[in-house]
């Protein structure tokens, strides 16, 4: 008996959950809990990386997405009540739009995608040593542009949210 | 019988548009800032996904993948600042509200 | 035709071994628990002058599974406007991460869950996965000072989780690999890590006691402050779950990293002859450093969020990114000896220890100025 089924069965089983998440993502009236369940989808995203034989971008993901972006993102939701009918959701003045444009694209772009039929190869000895060596010699000037991307992104976050404190005006202005 | 390649590129797409519907649908501004996250995932699949296609790893997607994920967390946490900073000058974030420099 | 072990088909071998893992890993944490909270009690009581647990069973050695037993047995409250399936899933999602972080650990020369080769990031890809389980309790209590101290904890958490991975990713430059197999097995004989990098181990110390919410950065659930914070509403079993277990598996898994990456994990005399002697070594290693925290959370004072989050951001991280540089620089320089970034890494531990009353002379100057004062008109109505 071969195991050749273990792959496109858990490759199902993943896409199923992605999809799901995303439908959730998009759907669900509670905050939260679309939040939760876009971790859920990350997480599925991860699993795909690993099926893929990217084993370090898979612990990446969930390391920067799981870990820190959803925590923002409920961070958000925490700090905002957002006041909105749920049967508004569908009845809004895009949706034919909306509809329209993603039947017009995504649809030539799935069959388009179905022609690719050659078997996805999954290359051994995993992928740390040549997204390594790749980053810090071919890629490592975008690396750097890369964390100055990052401190611009922090200061910038520090300076939208920092509260006026009347005391600490009053005393630079007395200053 | 692997995966085709095909497959993980349709998954990809149907996520991303999933994703872009809900970024023109959803009134939320933080509910946008998820489905854009969805969005940025998607594309990432893409992304490994064609960097296997010809059997050894093209490292290069990967690395895009890198620059991705860093600028996806740089988006989310400055897109959060400007959703609060405009929530605490006047407290809504339905977009349908705020679209006006008004108040 | 790949054959498993025993003979046995690998389709029933793979999904078999992953539950005797899990079976084993839970067997693990829970007398790991048991083991510590007895400790706890004992060692501070021992620091404090008095007994401790001591009634139940020889030395109080029962008192734990006394605890645990009344723990299970008791109601399950659950105040009603809490928000259903996430006051549920919290507990879980605190204490799955940490369950997951054992099967990379290595307890002797061939005894490791899975050698992944990038044992490292996985560890700390799973810290960071319990600061969302930490968050979601606090929102699913609907309970402000639940929800303040939960987004307290998260963000201690995340914050000290940059000089974590720094630490941890000047000790992989160093050896050359992420896999705590390698790193083990990178420590001949008595020439430990810490002899060469002694500065890592202390930020990652100090980081890890507040990773695992441990004294002095305890703030966010400890009980005089914010009602017992984010876990102000769990009671029983959930707390037991929560608290308890997450946490001293927490502790546990942190200092199996200390001891495998600066202390040689198992290795100890007498391995070469009898492997299985690694487990014993691992153990106790694990276990000095698991009393060594106990020994710091019974003799220091709690820090103020506010001098715990500026301590990480203008303490701890340059120094940490200072590590790093110079570490790099090194290893690079001189990739054949180790000789110079013991040297370096020596000298920046001086550094930072002489360096801290010379950061704060302000305020010990204040302090001594103050102290003066107080005593002055003891000692005037003495004389």
């Amino acid at each position: 008996m071969t195991y050749d089924f273990v792959e496109p069965v858990v490759f199902a089983l993943l896409s199923i959950g992605l999809i799901a998440g995303g439908v959730a993502v998009v759907m669900l009236n509670r905050i939260t809990a679309a939040a939760l369940l876009m971790a859920f989808t990350f997480l599925c995203m991860a699993g795909m990386f690993v099926l893929l034989g990217a084993e370090t971008i898979a612990l990446f993901q969930v390391l920067i997405y799981v870990g820190a972006i959803t925590v923002l993102i409920l961070y958000g939701v925490m700090f905002t009540r957002f006041s909105d009918r749920p049967r508004a959701l569908f009845f809004q003045r895009q949706t034919p739009l909306a509809a329209v444009f993603v039947a017009a694209v995504a649809i030539p772009v799935a069959i388009v995608a179905l022609s690719f039929t050659s078997p996805t190869p999954r290359p051994g000895g995993g992928d740390l040593v040549p997204l390594a060596t790749s980053v810090f010699t071919d890629f490592a000037f975008p690396f750097e542009i890369a964390s100055v991307l990052l401190l611009a992104a922090m200061v910038g976050a520090i300076v939208l949210t920092k509260r006026d404190d009347p005391g600490e005006s009053a005393l630079r202005r007395r200053r | 019988m692997t995966v085709p390649l095909g497959a993980y590129v349709v998954v990809s797409t149907v996520l991303f548009f999933i994703g872009c519907a809900g970024v023109l649908v959803r009134r939320n501004a933080v509910v946008i800032l998820m489905c854009v996250e969805l969005m940025l995932n998607a594309a990432n699949l893409a992304l490994v996904a064609f960097s296997r296609k010809y059997g050894s790893i093209d490292e290069r997607g990967s690395v895009f993948v890198i620059f991705v994920f860093v600028i996806a967390a740089a988006e989310v946490a400055v897109g959060l600042g400007i959703v609060l900073s405009a929530y605490r000058n006047r407290p809504v974030v339905n977009v349908d509200e705020i679209h006006q420099m008004k108040g | 035709m790949p054959v498993g072990p025993f003979g046995i088909d690998p389709l029933i071998w793979a999904p078999l071994r992953l539950v005797i893992a899990v079976v084993l890993a839970l067997f693990l944490v829970l007398n790991g628990a048991l083991l510590q909270i007895y400790l706890e009690r004992k060692i501070q009581a021992i620091i404090q002058d008095r007994l401790g647990p001591y009634h139940v069973g020889p030395f109080g050695l029962l008192q734990t599974f006394a605890d645990a037993l009344k723990l299970i047995s008791k109601e399950d409250v659950r105040a009603a406007a809490t928000d259903g399936w996430f006051f549920v899933a919290a507990p879980a999602l605190v204490f799955c991460p940490m369950l997951a972080s054992w099967v990379v650990l290595p307890f002797a020369q061939d005894i490791v869950g899975a050698n992944l080769n990038l044992g490292l990031l996985y560890l700390t890809t799973l810290g960071s996965m319990t600061v969302l389980g930490i968050v979601i309790a606090g929102w699913a209590s609907n309970n402000k000072y639940a929800l303040v101290g939960g987004l307290r904890s998260a963000g201690q958490l995340i914050s000290y989780e940059i000089p974590q991975i720094l630490a941890l990713v000047s000790v992989a430059l160093v050896v050359g690999s992420l896999s705590m197999v390698d790193i083990t097995r990178s420590q001949a004989g008595p020439f430990v890590n810490v002899l060469f990098l002694p500065f890592p181990f202390v930020i990652y110390f100090i980081a890890a006691l507040a990773e695992t919410n441990r004294t002095p950065f305890d703030l966010p659930e400890a009980e005089s402050e914010l009602v017992a914070g984010w876990l102000t509403e769990y009671s029983g079993m959930r707390w037991g779950t929560m608290l308890a277990l997450s946490e001293y598996g927490n502790v546990t898994v942190v200092c199996a990293i200390v001891t495998t990456l600066w202390f040689g994990g198992w290795q100890g005399p007498g391995v070469d002859a009898i492997p299985l002697l690694g487990v014993l070594w691992f153990t106790l290693k694990v276990y000095a450093f698991i009393v060594i925290m106990m020994w710091i959370r019974a003799t220091l004072p709690r820090l103020r969020i506010d001098q715990l989050m500026s301590f990480c951001w203008k303490g701890l991280i340059p120094m940490a990114l200072v590590n790093i540089v110079v570490v790099a620089i090194l290893a690079l320089a001189f990739p054949t000896t180790k000789i110079p970034i013991a040297i370096a890494s020596w000298l920046l531990l001086a550094v930072f220890v002489a360096g801290i009353p010379l950061v704060q002379r302000r305020r010990l100057r204040a302090l001594r100025a103050r102290a003066r004062a107080a005593t002055a008109p003891a000692v005037r109505a003495a004389s």
